[in-house]
């Protein structure tokens, strides 16, 4: 009997063993792994190698050059205006769209699907909410193919999703501008009311040291502006001026370069006023920095650095405290006879976007009045734009 | 301890390998129900994690009319306005390395975070947009990318449909919890024009994905917006939709291998009602004076039942343990079955869920103690002075042996009320085979009774005396000898029955087959599920093949995936032939009337388990979603089909193009030229398509064999249960026959005293174990065609619609005879050794 005992109890753990080894090896370890953090601007950015380069001024082409430029890295289509609705409160909006190619145009990737591309689009949608200082901004971003994003010289379209620039047939103008998210939106008619300007030295604008450290840039200065503002679901009527920037390169910021303060201003007296400032990382301008101004009649004047000084009256820091911008500044052109207060509708015009940037609408007062918008990067975060 | 727990632990530890095969016997049972069950969950907790995993947080989707859906659509939700949404084409490839099977996801980075978090395609990935966008790369689990020794960079060889590509590790996937981990192992992740190329569907996606706000009122008006931007054919569905139905495909299968499982458990119920019978018989003695000592008739059923309960509860603990060993090994085989006829699951490891292991539990402990209730029941109504004489009881089994049979007959019939009175249940038509079970294994001892009698003047004339005796020892120990000869008969007679049922399937299937492959080759492309393949024929493969010299005529067959009204339909588009009406022979409707309206125009044939499933028959109508919209189909047939149990839809291939968009081909089937041998055209055709689709070209014959060998694969499973049922009914066989021979060591001592030599009293017990196992055998033939009956007849019927030829094969008969025989033969061997040892005196000293 004993032996027989030994055998069963023998037996019984025999099966205890194979079970619980088979639960062991079932059950699997928990072991973690690490992930490591690029942002997706990082991936927009890189080698510059197998693109063109802005190096010479070219002679524009129009519309032609109103498309896209694939052989340069990046592109955008850049549209802000200062509106007033039927209450007489200011409004204000940015509507941008950002071309970028993820690898050179010659190692463009050949597939029968209709999603393969290496063109990224990226776009920005702000809203200025003059009536109780409320700021709205949007961004998105779009692979350039399958039809869902993209852009095209003519018909004129730019559009990512439902956002949009689009011209009629022939032409750019009058241009409509469309985009609503989140129950804030625009359908604005954007007709030019004085030519075409070319920024830099005939749209060769040099931003850093070196050939080809320079994009093509030309702007509409001024454009009168009629449509549509949706705010929380009401529909307004409103009626402004806007600007529009055209801008394509491959590299623009030098290394030591941290970021740029970009002033347009519509003076009430018919001249619009362009001026960039580029931030060295010391925090001195850069000697790249320029600007035009542009009379009533399209005259331009340009200047460069020791034309303007600008000075910062006030800074406000945003609510989580990790940017701060200045706010509030004094701008001289003295050859113009240009001594000009600048200051935001309200401060907290930061969009909160995957790269932040400050970018709002400004009233100027002193040897003349006006409205306008400010643009500035670099503050507190990784050097360049989303699409440097 | 008081003196009773005492005797009843002195009495349990000195049996113990009565004790233990017992406990064994409820083992094996709780382990083979708990083995079904862990698989069965494992495999669709696999699926359904996948498939979670894969939805992500999607609340609705939009899919195509077919299994794909116009990329223009995508643009539209986007140009309305509508996000998140996000594209996905999805599809199985096979990666050379590992020998894998994954579920390739097509998505858009930039629009998937909102719904796959985990992929780290948002804000503060480390994903290299433009690699994974721009090249053909794919991102993989890191733990199963270490798994098959890949790093970053490493080139992945994926196989789809027979077509090798390849595909650049661009990145890990490492999910926060583990639960995700485990559910992206057998993932491959890459963009949408990456999934499009593999998949060669330029223009379509798999399904859109959306976030409906949760908000009802917000969400019906966001769903009406969905519907106002979506064409014709494109369809707005909840995102679990499709893995309720997808796992609806396999609910009738589980169902049945858990009723199989249960077979195995309820053999092992005899088994303890056995030990305790015995144990109680053996203590009469003891019982008798306890009683009269005072202890009450609580107190010995108490103590009768909570032996019971400590055997229960160590076998169960045991059944578990075993039961997730057996699973381990089950779970590959049931995915392998489901992969076979149904889906693609890929089931890494086995999931242990808690309420499995106490289902099995409570399964195991209710079964035993149900068993030990008659056994304590005995001990406790007899009379004290009864209780002290065994004979007594005996005479009293076998006076009551008819009355027995009589309510076994009334169980029976309570069975065959219950099929009779029920349609469709599954359940009712195991609930009516359990009662036929328990029915017969009541008329067991009043048959063991005749036939034993019957038998009693054959084996005197053959073997004499001990002829005569071993066939009176039978009736005589009734109550020990007609619950083992029970208990082998239901397992035989199971054994028979499934063996049965499986030999009728096949012969069917193999009929069939005969009947509906009539061309000379046949051509697929290789597919992951062998019964509904889907895969698609490279265009320029199938013109090749159409082209060889010796080809006469050549039908193409289109398979694919669509919406009915009546639920998800496998949808076939064939070109009926001149003896297309001999390959679909009817169920219903008649070819003269079913295939002219065919040929002509909106009108499908259904196939027998379609019908069945979703009771369409002939005159009905069925409003298939197409790319022209929601469209009727008037039924014109039901045909037999034995290639899918979820059924078919049967259209021509011109009313197909007409209502649908897709040009595909999912096999052809070619006739050789009179003058051309079909081994010559074979191989003209593979030298005609080297380099390009490794299709499969076979002649009729060898796709014959390989469905049966999938046929035969997939049956595997119900085998191994079957198998399983048999073990526990030998362990019956032995634990019964060894309490037998333990309790007759004073008769064998008797015996031996009076002059018999051990080879005789071993002949004796040998003849005696061989006549009860003859006697099971034959008891379970019929029983066993009364089981195949009602499982082809009923439950084959319930649960996939089939209508099979019942055939019984003379060599599953021999064998379960055979079976049944040796079983006991061997199962009396050790008592007869040890008997036949055992010296007299000792055996009578024991009085």
């Amino acid at each position: 009997m004993s032996r027989s005992r030994v055998l069963l109890t023998g037996l019984i753990g025999l099966v205890a063993l194979l079970g619980l080894g088979a639960y062991w090896l079932t059950a699997s370890s928990g072991e973690a792994t690490l992930q490591t953090s690029v942002s997706v601007s990082e991936a927009m950015a890189g080698d510059t190698t197998g693109y063109r380069r802005a190096t010479a001024p070219r002679p524009f082409s129009f519309p032609a050059d109103h498309g896209p430029h694939p052989g340069y890295k990046t592109e955008w289509w850049y549209a802000t205006g200062t509106l007033s609705g039927p209450d007489a409160h200011p409004y204000g909006y940015e509507l941008t769209i950002f071309r970028t190619g993820l690898t050179p145009p010659d190692e463009a990737p050949e597939s029968p699907s209709g999603w393969r591309t290496n063109q990224l689009y990226l776009a920005h949608f702000a809203v200025t909410n003059g009536a109780d200082e409320k700021f709205h901004a949007f961004e998105r971003f779009q692979r350039g193919g399958a039809g869902l994003a993209g852009a095209q010289a003519t018909p004129f379209r730019v559009w990512l999703d439902d956002w949009s620039m689009t011209g009629p047939d022939s032409s750019a103008f009058p241009l409509r501008l469309q985009a609503q998210q989140e129950g804030v939106g625009v359908d604005l008619s954007l007709r030019p009311t004085k030519p075409r300007v070319l920024q830099g030295d005939q749209g060769l604008s040099q931003k850093g040291p070196g050939r080809g450290n320079a994009s093509y840039y030309y702007s509409y200065t001024r454009l009168a502006t009629e449509g549509t503002l949706v705010l929380s679901g009401d529909t307004l009527s409103v009626t402004g001026d806007s600007w529009m920037d055209r801008e394509w390169s491959t590299s623009a910021l030098g290394p030591d370069q941290e970021g740029w303060d970009w002033f347009s201003l519509q003076l009430d007296d018919g001249r619009d006023l362009m001026y960039y400032q580029l931030r060295r990382t010391d925090g001195t301008p850069s000697r790249f920095s320029e600007g035009v101004i542009v009379g009533p009649d399209g005259s331009t004047q340009p200047l460069d650095r020791s034309d303007v000084s600008v000075e910062v009256l006030d800074t406000w820091t945003s609510p989580d405290g990790t940017h701060t911008y200045p706010v509030d500044w004094t701008l001289r052109v003295p050859d113009a006879d240009i001594d000009l207060r600048v200051t935001p509708l309200f401060p907290n015009q930061e969009l909160d976007v995957s790269v932040r940037y400050w970018e709002g609408f400004v009233e100027v007062e002193g040897s003349a009045t006006g409205r306008g918008y400010v643009e500035m990067t670099g503050y507190g975060d990784s050097p360049g734009s989303p699409v440097s | 301890m008081t003196l009773l727990h005492r005797s009843s632990r002195r009495y349990l530890t000195r049996h113990p390998w009565l004790m233990g095969l017992s406990v064994l016997g409820v083992a094996i049972g709780v382990a083979v129900v708990v083995a079904i069950d862990l698989a069965n969950t494992s495999a669709s907790r696999a699926f359904e994690l996948s498939a979670e995993t894969v939805t992500g947080a999607a609340t609705h989707q939009v899919v195509g009319a077919g299994g794909t859906l116009d990329d223009d659509v995508y643009r539209r939700l986007r140009a309305a306005g509508l996000r998140p949404s996000a594209p996905v084409v999805e599809g199985y490839g096979s990666l050379q390395q590992g020998d894998r099977t994954f579920q390739v996801v097509g998505i858009a980075p930039l629009a998937d975070a909102p719904f796959r978090p985990y992929l780290g395609t948002g804000a503060g990935s480390d994903l290299d947009l433009g690699q994974f966008m721009t090249d053909d790369a794919a991102l993989m689990s890191a733990r199963t990318a270490e798994d098959l020794g890949l790093a970053s960079g490493d080139t992945l060889r994926v196989g789809v449909e027979g077509t090798t590509q390849p595909v650049v590790l661009s990145g890990l996937i490492a999910p926060q919890n583990e639960r995700t981990r485990r559910a992206v192992a057998n993932l491959l992740v890459v963009d949408v024009s990456t999934a499009q190329r593999l998949f060669d569907q330029s223009g379509q996606l798999s399904r859109i994905d959306l976030l409906a706000p949760s908000d009802a009122s917000a969400q019906e008006a966001y769903l009406a917006r969905v519907r106002e931007a979506l064409p014709d054919g494109a369809q707005l569905q909840r995102s679990d939709t499709r893995t309720e139905t997808v796992a609806q495909m396999t609910k009738a299968f589980d169902l049945n291998l858990t009723a199989l499982s249960l077979l195995a458990l309820i053999v092992g119920a005899f088994l303890i009602y056995n030990t305790m019978t015995f144990s109680v018989v053996q203590r009469r003695a003891l019982i008798g004076q306890l009683r009269a000592l005072g202890v009450t008739r609580g107190e010995v059923f108490r103590l009768v039942l909570g032996e019971a309960a400590v055997l229960g509860g160590v076998g169960s603990v045991f059944g578990l343990l075993l039961g997730i060993v057996l699973a381990s090994g089950l779970v590959q085989l049931l995915a392998q079955t489901i992969n076979d006829l149904y889906f693609v699951v890929e089931v890494s490891e086995l999931s242990i869920s808690t309420w499995t292991l106490a289902k099995g539990a409570l399964l195991g402990m209710g079964t035993t103690l149900a068993a030990a209730l008659p056994p304590a029941q005995e001990a406790t109504a007899a009379s004290v002075s009864t209780v002290l004489r065994r004979s007594t009881r005996e005479s009293t089994l076998r006076r009551r042996a008819p009355g027995w049979a009589g309510l076994g007959l009334l169980v029976a019939g309570a069975g065959s009320l219950l099929l009779l009175g029920t349609e469709q249940s599954i359940w009712a038509g195991y609930g009516a085979l359990f009662c036929v079970l328990v029915g017969t294994a009541f008329m067991i001892p009043w048959a063991v009774v005749g036939l034993s009698n019957g038998v009693r003047p054959l084996l005197g004339r053959v073997a004499g005396v001990i002829g005569r005796m071993a066939a009176r020892g039978v009736v005589t120990n009734l109550s020990r000898t007609g619950v083992a000869i029970a208990a082998l008969t239901i397992a035989i007679a199971s054994t028979v029955g499934v063996g049965v049922m499986i030999d009728s399937f096949r012969g069917t299937v193999t009929s069939w087959l005969e009947q509906s492959l009539q061309a000379d080759v046949y051509v697929q492309p290789p597919s992951l599920v062998f019964r509904r393949s889907t895969a698609t024929i490279d265009s320029a493969v199938a013109r090749r093949l159409r082209d060889v010299k010796g080809v006469e005529g050549a039908y193409s067959v289109r398979r694919v995936t669509v919406q009915a009204n009546v639920g998800r339909t496998d949808l076939v588009a064939v070109e009926p032939g001149p003896e297309t009406a001999d390959v679909y022979q009817l169920k219903a409707g008649t070819p003269e009337s079913a295939w002219p309206a065919v040929r002509a125009g909106p009108s499908v044939l259904v196939s027998e388990p379609y019908s069945y499933r979703y009771d369409v028959g002939v005159g009905d109508t069925l409003r298939l979603q197409t790319d022209r919209g929601q469209q009727p189909f008037a039924v014109k047939g039901v045909y037999y089909d034995y290639g899918s149990d979820l059924g078919v839809t049967l259209m021509s291939r011109s009313t197909y193009e007409q209502f649908y968009d897709d040009r595909g081909v999912s096999g052809l089937a070619f006739a050789a030229a009179d003058t051309t041998s079909v081994d010559a055209l074979i191989a003209d055709m593979r030298a005609s398509v080297a380099g390009l689709q490794d299709v499969l070209i076979r002649s009729n014959r060898a796709l014959r064999e390989t469905s049966m060998r999938v046929f035969d694969r997939t049956f595997t499973i119900t085998t191994v249960l079957r198998l399983l049922a048999i073990a526990v009914a030998f362990i019956g066989v032995l634990t019964a026959l060894m309490a037998l021979a333990l309790e007759r060591r004073r008769e064998m001592g008797v015996l031996r005293a009076t002059g018999m030599t051990p080879p005789q009293v071993g002949g004796y017990l040998t003849l005696q174990s061989s006549l009860m196992g003859a006697i099971a055998g034959i008891l379970s033939l019929p029983l066993g065609y009364v089981l195949a009956y009602v499982l082809v007849f009923v439950i084959n019927k319930r649960s996939f619609g089939w209508t099979l030829q019942l055939t019984v094969p003379g060599d599953v008969l021999v064998q379960s005879l055979v079976l049944a025989v040796v079983a006991a033969f061997l199962a009396g061997l050790y008592p007869t050794w040890r008997m036949a040892r055992s010296s007299p005196a000792l055996a009578l000293q024991d009085e």
